[in-house]
């Protein structure tokens, strides 16, 4: 113990015994709440499909409406479970920060870390369900599937290190971007197509980083689908950007105030 | 050696900056001295330790360590509810990198502890003397310099104490300890100098029976003059 070790070295010990920490706690933490933790979202998913594939309609802008709502689906949690775990993430695991190599940056990240492979269980076996259902599941550009999607995450993360910041030094303004996350889940698309919305206000809309994620996800899935013209992936990878340094910078400014409480 | 330089320290409230908890505290610790911080309630004995174990940075001033501190043993601090000892020891393990002796390291805490199956059961279901001694078995695992305890000796029943305190006395040579206790025996059991907090400011006392005597005399002094103010 006498040498220094290496502060790479270090993050990534504490991420490892992080990441294998979070996830057995949250796998064995009640009685079969590892069932849950992918039954749950699956149960949404399974029951808005139902919903809309049986009571209303078959194709949503040229795609088939299961494949629609999954993909927005999976898209959107992958944004808000992940900026929701982040931002409780500090509170959470204040008894960690005892040990001088763990910083609430670590705990964020870790927890982000899950809320995506959480998610990617999900869409394989969501996206297995509709393949059996005699869908066709292959993307026709993976690429743009992938970098959309990351893009959504990683504009979960970087929402997640901002709220977190705000929940412990001024959780009034905590509340307020909780409230803000709301509204999102019926304005994203995910639910009500963006394309059927008459402009302007469509545009407006599309304003929402996360509503061009979902878009670029569908769009990479099918060559058929009429995506709304405006769709920017790159635009939803600024604003990631642009999150993450700021979570970033207010991590390394507050990191006194975040951690003596 | 640690060397506490101008340290002060104050923490945000949700109104305001709180006042100053320590003021302008100066102290060195030389290698291989235990010692005992004394003080009353809320005089900044834990945010000390806090201090000097590195958890936490002191608003102005500088705290400099030339030799590896433990985390703060404080009670179940570090420590999570839903995993069991045997969890958590592997999570502490893992994290400075040691996870290629976690054998090692699980054989000394089943001696140490004498926890039994219990070591295998969730950190919740723990009493808090359990609990001490997990967290005291898992820190002395860990070859540290520096042993830093926040009240954690006294929740241990007698047979502990003695175990923990022959443990120390086998590494008196390579390690010291940094304890808080409000047992006076305690204190003397396992340290030889003190620091006494009191008004922000820290006295350091070479032998520890000076800084309990006045340590006692403050204690007298605040009686006589609640006494004086009443009459």
């Amino acid at each position: 113990m006498a040498t220094r070790r290496p502060p790479l070295q270090v993050t990534l010990s504490v991420w490892k015994a992080l990441l294998l920490r979070e996830a057995l706690t949250r796998l064995f933490k009640g009685r079969a709440s590892w069932f849950w933790l992918v039954a749950e979202p699956l149960a949404h998913i399974a029951i808005l499909s139902f919903l809309f594939t049986v009571i209303r309609q078959r194709t949503i802008a040229n795609m088939e409406s299961e494949l629609w709502l999954v993909l927005g689906l999976v898209g959107f949690f992958s944004f808000r479970r992940t900026a929701g775990q982040g931002g409780a993430g500090i509170a959470s695991n204040r008894s960690l920060f005892v040990y001088r190599q763990i910083t609430p940056v670590d705990a964020i990240l870790v927890r982000s870390l899950i809320e995506i492979l959480l998610m990617v269980i999900v869409a394989i076996i969501a996206f297995i369900g509709i393949g059996m259902y005699g869908l066709d599941i292959i993307p026709h550009d993976p690429l743009l599937v992938l970098s959309a999607w990351s893009g959504v995450w990683l504009f979960g993360v970087g929402f997640g290190l901002v709220l977190s910041v705000f929940n412990e030094l001024l959780p009034e303004i905590g509340s307020i971007l909780k409230l803000l996350m709301r509204p999102l889940y019926l304005m994203s698309g995910v639910l009500i197509p963006i394309s059927i919305i008459p402009e302007p206000y469509q545009s407006y809309l599309m304003y929402n980083p996360i509503a061009n994620g979902l878009e670029g996800m569908r769009s990479g899935f099918s060559p058929f689908y009429h995506e709304v013209p405006s769709t920017s992936v790159s635009y939803l990878h600024l604003c990631s950007l642009c999150l993450l340094v700021t979570g970033f910078l207010a991590h390394r400014r507050f990191r006194k105030e975040l951690i003596s409480k | 050696m640690i060397i506490a330089e101008n340290v002060y320290k104050r923490f945000r409230t949700d109104h305001g900056v709180g006042d100053w908890i320590l003021k302008d505290a100066n102290f060195t610790i030389p290698k291989g001295k235990s010692v005992a911080l004394i003080g009353q309630n809320g005089a900044g004995k834990t945010t000390l330790l806090r201090l000097i174990a590195g958890v936490d940075e002191p608003t102005r001033g500088s705290i400099t360590r030339d030799c590896s501190v433990s985390w703060p043993m404080g009670l179940g601090s570090g420590l999570q509810g839903s995993l069991t000892g045997r969890q958590n020891m592997k999570f502490v393990a893992r994290i400075y990198d040691r996870s290629d002796d976690i054998e090692e390291i699980s054989e000394f805490l089943e001696d140490f502890s004498e926890l039994g199956s219990k070591l295998d059961q969730p950190v919740k279901t723990y009493s808090s003397g359990m609990k001490a001694r997990l967290q005291f078995g898992l820190s002395l695992a860990f070859r540290f310099d520096v042993y830093i305890s926040d009240e954690m000796t006294s929740v241990g029943d007698k047979q502990f104490r003695q175990k923990a305190k022959a443990e120390f006395k086998k590494m008196v040579d390579r390690a010291s300890l940094i304890m808080v206790s409000h047992g006076e025996k305690t204190l003397k059991d396992f340290c030889e100098a003190g620091i006494l907090l009191s008004g922000g400011k820290a006295y350091w006392f070479d032998d520890l029976k000076d800084a309990l005597r006045e340590y006692n005399k403050e204690i007298g002094m605040a009686a006589k003059q609640r006494r004086a103010k009443r009459a």
